[in-house]
C-alpha cells in the first residue's frame, strides 16, 4: 500500500509543479515526476508479496513466487517514452530561450495562453 | 490564486486515485495473463527472463513502437535544433591528465559492460534498452572528459535507421515463414544458453546498438552549439 | 490469400526508418508510403464488412500477444488517413521546401503511422504506444523550423506540456485496468468490465476521456489547439485538423462504447460536452483576425458538432458522427490547403527570406481573381464546412439533425442550440469568401501555376462535391462501423477462446 501513496504522492506533487511553477525547466521537471510516479504505479500493481524477479536462472525458485512480468514490460515502454519526450522538450526550451530570452512562462506569451 | 485552484484541483484527484486503489489488491498474486506468461514463458520462447520474452516475443510490437518512439525523439530533436549552419567549434579547456586518463581507461569497460547486458538480455536483468543507456553513458564520458572527440553525426544515424531498419525485417520474415508479425522463427535452443530464444537476442543487440547511437546523437545534438 | 492488415503499419515504418538515409529524395517517401496504405486499405474493404480480421502478433492466441482487430470502423478510419496523408504528402512536396526539409517528412510519416496504428489496434496499451508516437512527431511538426519561427516554439511547448500531462492519465488509467483485470486486451477487458461493479470503473473512465481529450480538443482542454493548428505550416496544419484531432475522438469512442459500454450518463455528459465545444469554438472563431487561428476555432467547434453527435449514443447518431467526420477531415483539409498556398504566395511575393505561416484575413482580400483555381477551392470547403448543399458537409450535418430529431425530446432542443452555432460559423467563413471575391486589396503580380499543389485542390474538391451528391457511396461502410461500436458482444465474441 505504501508504494500507491508514494507514486500517487509523485504524481500529485509534479502535477502542482507544472501547474503553479513559472519556470519552464521546472515545469519539465515536474513532467517527469509525473512520469516516474506513473511508473511507479505500474510496477506496484505487478508486486507479490516475497516475489523475486521473474528469470528462470536458478532452478530453485519456483514460477508461484514471481512478480507480474507485464508492468515491468509496460514500464520499459513508459521510460522510453518520457526520455524522448523530455528530450524533445528540453529541445524546445533551448529554441524558447533563444527566441524569448527569458524561462518565465508567463512572460512567453505572445500567443494567448 | 492559480496555486489555490491548483491545490484544489489536485485535493478533487487525490480523492479519487484513492478511491480507485482501494479495490486493487496489492501484493497478491492475480493477473491471468501474466501468470500465463511466467507458466509457459520458457516453453513458448526459450528465454528465462520473462520480461524479456514479454518485451519482445509476447508483446514485440509493443517494443517495436517503442523503438519508434525513440527514434521519432530524436529526429524531432535534431529538427527543433536544426539551425542550418555550421556549427561553431567552442574554446575548449584541455581536461586534467588524471579525468582525461581515467576516461580513456573507462570507456572500453563501460562500452564491454554495456554491450554484455545487451547480449545477454534474454538470461540475466537487462536488455537492449538498459544496455544501450549504458554504453551511451560511455561516450557521455568522452564527451565530458576529452573536449573535442565526438561522435560522427553521420555514422549515428546510419546505425539509428539500420536498427529500425532489422527490427522491421525481422518481423516482416516472421510473417514470411510463420505467418506472423514478429513471429520467433530461429530455432530456440536449450534454456539458459547464450544461444537461445530464437530472434531474442538477435533483437536485443539490434536495439543496443540503435539505443546507443539515438542518445550518443541526441547528446551530441544537445552540445552542439551555433551562433 | 488475403493479405495481412500489418503491413498497414509495417511498410510506412520500414519506409520511415529508411527515409533519413535517403537524403533529398526522402520527400518522396511519405507519398508512396501513403499510397500504399491506401490501396491496401481499399483492397482490405470488402473482407473486412464481411467479418472483422483478428491478426495477432508474434503467434500467440489472444489476450496473451497483442493482436490487430481490424474491423469496418478501423479500416474505415485507416482509408481516411492514408487518403488525407497521400494528398497532403503531393502538397508538401513542393510546399515544404526550405530548411528542415528531411526530418520533416520523416516525422510526418510517423505522424501517420502513430495514426494507422491506433485505430487498427486491439490492445490499449499499444494503443497508448502509437499514440505517443501520433504525439511526439506532432509536438515536433508544430514547431518546424523552431529556429526561424518563434511562435511554433511557443505553441510546441504549450501543446507538450499539455499532452504530457494527457498521456500521465491515460497511462494511470491503463495501469488501474490492469490492476482490476489483470489483462490488457480490449475485447478481454470489455468482457470483464460488462461484469464488474460501476463503481471501480468511475475513475478510469474519467482519466482517458482526460487524456484522449486533450488530442480531440474537446472543451475544456483544448487550450492548445488554437496556437499549434494555426502557427504550424499549412500541410501540418491541414493533418492535425483533418487527422490528429479525430484519432482524439476515435480513441475516446473507441474506449467509452467498446470497453465501457456506453453507460447513460457519461454519454449525456459528452453531448453536453460536445455542444460546449461547439459553442466555445464557433464564438471564438467568429471574433478572430487571423484567417488560420479563425479555421483552428472552426476544428474545435465541428469537433465539438462530432462528439454531439456519438453523445446521442444510436446508431443514426453514430453513423451521423462519422460521416461528420469524413466530412470535416475532406473539407478542413482542402480549407487549409488552400489557405497555405495564398500566403504563401503572398510571402513570397512581398516578404521571401522571412518564415511566415499565419497571415490576416484582411490580407486575403481581391485573391478571387489573381488566384481563382486555389479561391474556388477555399470557396468549395468553406461552403461545405457550413453545410451548404450539394457538398458533402449538407449530407453530414442533415444526419446529425435527423438522428437528433429521432431520439426526440431534449435532443432535439440541442440540436437547435447546435444549429445557431453553425448558423455563426456560416457568417464568418462568408465573410471572408466575400472579402476574397468582391473587395478590393493590394495583391499584384500573384500567380498559380504550381500543379503539385493544385492537383490535391482538384481531388479533395471532387471527393467533397462527389460525396455529398452521392452520400450513399459511404453509407454502407460508416454503417458497419457504427455496428461494430455499439455491438460490444461482438467485439468480445472475436476473441477466442
Amino acid at each position: 500500500m505504501i508504494f500507491y501513496i508514494g507514486s500517487f504522492a509523485l504524481v500529485l506533487t509534479g502535477l502542482y509543479i507544472a501547474a503553479a511553477k513559472k519556470n519552464l525547466i521546472k515545469i519539465i521537471m515536474g513532467l517527469s515526476l509525473v512520469d516516474t510516479g506513473v511508473n511507479l504505479f505500474l510496477i506496484s500493481i505487478g508486486y507479490i508479496k516475497g516475489g523475486t524477479a521473474p528469470i528462470f536462472s536458478n532452478a530453485a525458485i519456483p514460477g508461484k513466487t514471481m512478480v507480474d512480468p507485464v508492468p515491468q514490460a509496460m514500464v520499459l515502454t513508459a521510460i522510453v517514452i518520457g526520455l524522448a519526450v523530455t528530450a524533445l522538450a528540453l529541445s524546445l526550451v533551448i529554441k524558447a530561450y533563444y527566441h524569448y530570452g527569458t524561462l518565465n512562462v508567463r512572460k512567453i506569451k505572445e500567443l494567448k495562453w | 490564486m492559480r496555486k489555490l485552484v491548483s491545490i484544489i484541483l489536485l485535493g478533487a484527484l487525490a480523492f479519487g486515485l484513492v478511491q480507485a486503489v482501494k479495490k486493487i489488491p496489492f501484493g497478491v498474486q492475480k493477473t491471468k495473463v501474466g501468470k500465463y506468461y511466467v507458466e509457459r514463458g520458457i516453453e513458448d520462447t526459450g528465454s528465462s527472463n520473462i520480461v524479456t520474452s514479454v518485451v519482445l516475443n509476447y508483446r514485440g510490437f509493443d517494443t517495436l513502437g517503442e523503438v519508434t518512439i525513440l527514434f521519432a525523439g530524436a529526429i524531432a530533436l535534431g529538427a527543433v535544433l536544426f539551425t542550418g549552419k555550421k556549427r561553431i567549434e567552442r574554446e575548449v579547456y584541455p581536461a586534467s591528465p588524471i579525468l582525461s586518463t581515467a576516461c580513456k581507461f573507462l570507456f572500453p569497460l563501460i562500452l564491454l559492460f554495456g554491450a554484455y547486458i545487451f547480449i545477454h538480455g534474454h538470461l540475466t536483468p537487462g536488455g537492449g534498452f538498459q544496455g544501450g543507456a549504458i554504453a551511451a553513458s560511455a561516450l557521455l564520458l568522452i564527451f565530458l572528459g576529452c573536449p573535442g572527440r565526438k561522435t560522427d553525426g553521420r555514422k549515428t544515424r546510419l546505425m539509428e535507421s539500420l536498427g529500425g531498419i532489422i527490427f522491421v525485417l525481422a518481423g516482416l520474415l516472421g510473417l514470411a515463414y510463420g505467418g506472423f508479425f514478429l513471429f520467433n522463427f530461429l530455432p530456440k535452443g536449450t534454456v539458459n544458453n547464450l544461444f537461445s530464444a530464437g530472434i531474442i537476442p538477435v533483437l536485443y543487440i539490434v536495439i543496443g546498438f540503435k539505443v546507443a547511437s539515438e542518445i550518443a546523437g541526441i547528446l551530441d545534438n544537445l552540445f552542439g552549439e551555433t551562433e | 490469400m488475403v493479405v495481412s492488415p500489418v503491413l498497414l503499419i509495417a511498410v510506412p515504418l520500414l519506409l520511415a526508418f529508411i527515409a533519413p538515409l535517403c537524403g533529398k529524395a526522402a520527400k518522396y517517401i511519405p507519398p508512396a508510403g501513403a499510397l500504399f496504405n491506401l490501396i491496401l486499405s481499399v483492397i482490405l474493404i470488402p473482407t473486412v464488412l464481411k467479418s472483422p480480421m483478428i491478426v495477432s502478433i508474434g503467434g500467440f492466441p489472444p489476450p496473451f500477444c497483442i493482436n490487430l482487430f481490424v474491423g469496418p470502423l478501423g479500416i474505415f478510419f485507416a482509408a481516411l488517413i492514408s487518403l488525407a496523408g497521400f494528398l497532403i504528402s503531393i502538397y508538401a512536396l513542393s510546399y515544404i521546401r526550405e530548411r528542415a526539409v528531411g526530418k520533416y517528412h520523416t516525422l510526418y510519416l510517423l505522424l501517420l503511422t502513430g495514426a494507422t496504428g491506433v485505430v487498427l489496434t486491439g490492445d490499449i496499451f499499444n494503443l497508448f504506444v502509437f499514440y505517443e508516437i501520433l504525439c511526439i512527431s506532432s509536438y515536433a511538426l508544430t514547431a518546424h523550423n523552431a529556429h526561424w519561427h518563434r511562435h511554433g516554439t511557443e505553441a510546441a511547448v504549450k501543446y507538450l506540456i499539455q499532452g504530457s500531462v494527457g498521456s500521465a492519465f491515460i497511462l494511470l488509467a491503463i495501469g488501474m485496468l490492469y490492476g482490476f483485470f489483470g489483462t490488457l486486451n480490449m475485447a478481454d477487458l470489455a468482457k470483464h468490465i460488462a461484469r464488474a461493479h460501476s463503481s471501480v470503473l468511475f475513475i478510469p473512465l474519467t482519466f482517458f476521456i482526460a487524456g484522449f481529450g486533450v488530442e480531440a480538443a474537446i472543451f475544456p482542454l483544448n487550450a492548445w489547439l488554437p496556437d499549434a493548428h494555426s502557427v504550424s505550416p499549412a500541410p501540418i496544419s491541414a493533418i492535425f485538423s483533418g487527422i490528429a484531432i479525430e484519432i482524439g475522438v476515435y480513441a475516446i469512442m473507441r474506449v467509452v462504447f467498446t470497453l465501457f459500454g456506453a453507460p447513460l450518463s457519461v454519454m449525456s455528459v459528452l453531448l453536453i460536452v460536445g455542444l460546449l465545444t461547439l459553442l466555445v469554438g464557433e464564438i471564438c472563431a467568429f471574433r478572430q483576425n487571423n484567417i488560420k487561428r479563425m479555421s483552428a476555432y472552426s476544428s474545435i467547434g465541428q469537433i465539438g458538432l462530432i462528439v454531439f453527435a456519438f453523445g446521442l449514443a444510436t446508431k443514426s447518431g453514430i453513423t451521423a458522427g462519422l460521416f461528420q467526420i469524413t466530412s470535416h477531415a475532406l473539407s478542413k483539409i482542402l480549407l487549409f490547403l488552400t489557405i497555405g498556398y495564398m500566403i504563401y504566395s503572398i510571402r513570397m511575393k512581398n516578404y521571401p527570406d522571412k518564415y511566415v505561416t499565419e497571415i490576416e484575413i484582411n490580407s486575403l482580400n481581391g485573391l478571387g481573381k489573381k488566384m481563382p483555381l486555389t479561391s474556388l477551392g477555399f470557396a468549395i470547403a468553406a461552403f461545405s464546412l457550413i453545410g451548404f448543399p450539394p457538398f458533402i458537409g449538407f449530407s453530414s450535418k442533415l444526419l446529425i439533425v435527423k438522428a437528433a430529431l429521432l431520439k426526440g425530446g431534449i435532443y432535439a432542443v440541442l440540436m437547435g442550440i447546435a444549429l445557431i452555432a453553425t448558423v455563426i460559423e456560416g457568417a464568418y467563413f462568408l465573410k471572408v469568401v466575400q472579402g476574397i471575391y468582391f473587395r478590393k486589396g493590394e495583391v499584384e503580380g500573384i500567380k498559380e501555376n504550381n500543379v503539385f499543389i493544385l492537383v490535391p485542390f482538384f481531388i479533395l474538391a471532387a471527393l467533397i462535391i462527389f460525396a455529398g451528391i452521392y452520400p450513399g457511396i459511404l453509407t454502407k461502410i460508416l454503417n458497419s462501423s457504427s455496428g461494430e461500436l455499439l455491438n460490444r458482444i461482438g467485439y468480445i465474441g472475436r476473441l477466442p477462446g
